[in-house]
């Protein structure tokens, strides 16, 4: 994901992605503070700008410590469980299974 | 060598503020200037489980890698790049999130766990924080001389960044709460 060396500081993203970053995650924030956290939970949402953000995503996140917690059609990380212990699978937001 | 040490810090915001706070406060553009050494942040994966009602996200952050020239000449990177997975249960009003890095291992592990709870003494109205953080450095030959010297190093970086993490949430709390207030104005 990028060169080993940057320079501290430069905020104008490399990211071949930033812009569909930008819209997924501005998407994402105003579902999470609108409706999740209000209990409005029922409808998927930012379906359209995550599959755009994903799908570039996919094509540039080249680091290998990162590309396998990429979102697959399952995803499991084992740092993330439930009550019980167990990995956690689930539906998405803004991705289709 | 670990060295293991936990912060606590009380929002006077109710909880579905500070939690979305927390999720801006890296991907928001204007926090970038004071929080510099964040580099990138991408979401990798986020779930919301239709059963039990909680959310779990997984993020990419990548980091300017602190620390001065020759410990950068050691390691040879500047950069390290850390996941970050959180779990959210609007249920209960629970958020934790779990940080570790995922590159520079055979250098330093560098452990952070955060939990946003509903203050207990004003659970509709304040948020306390509880911030863990386990830093332990690897036995490396090349540093063991200054090994001390450069724990104590991260332990007060990782000091000065919750610090600046804090007034960013702190800012990102107040600008939510005007434009909610602005909202039931219209």
């Amino acid at each position: 994901m990028g060169p080993n060396r940057e320079k501290k500081g430069s905020h104008s993203s490399t990211s071949p992605c930033a812009n569909l970053r930008a819209a997924y995650h501005n998407c994402f924030n105003r579902w999470y503070s609108e409706k999740f956290v209000k209990g409005l939970w029922e409808k998927e949402e930012c379906i359209s700008e995550w599959q755009k953000y994903r799908a570039c995503l996919s094509e540039h996140l080249d680091d290998k410590h990162l590309s396998r917690f990429l979102e697959a059609e399952v995803v499991v990380d084992p740092a993330i469980q439930d009550d019980s212990g167990n990995p956690v699978d689930g539906a998405s937001v803004g991705g289709r299974r | 060598m670990v060295k293991a040490f936990t912060q606590e810090y009380v929002y006077k915001h109710p909880w579905e503020r500070v939690t979305s706070a927390s999720y801006r406060k890296f991907t928001d553009h204007e926090n970038r200037r004071i929080l510099t050494h964040i580099l990138e942040v991408d979401t990798l994966s986020c779930k919301h489980d239709p059963i039990s009602k909680k959310l779990y996200t997984t993020r990419a952050v990548t980091v300017h890698f602190p620390g001065p020239w020759f410990i950068r000449k050691i390691i040879g990177q500047e950069i390290c790049h850390c996941i970050e997975s959180t779990v959210v249960d609007a249920k209960s009003r629970s958020m934790q999130l779990s940080s570790r890095n995922v590159s520079l291992q055979k250098f330093i592990e560098v452990e952070e766990k955060i939990r946003y709870d509903p203050h207990p003494d004003n659970p509709s109205r304040w948020t306390v924080c509880r911030h863990e953080t386990n830093i332990h450095l690897k036995p490396l030959p090349a540093l063991a001389s200054i090994a001390e010297k450069v724990e104590q190093r991260y332990v007060e970086k990782v000091v000065k960044y919750s610090a600046t993490g804090r007034e960013v949430m702190e800012r990102i709390c107040t600008y939510l709460e005007a434009e909610s207030r602005e909202i039931r104005r219209l």
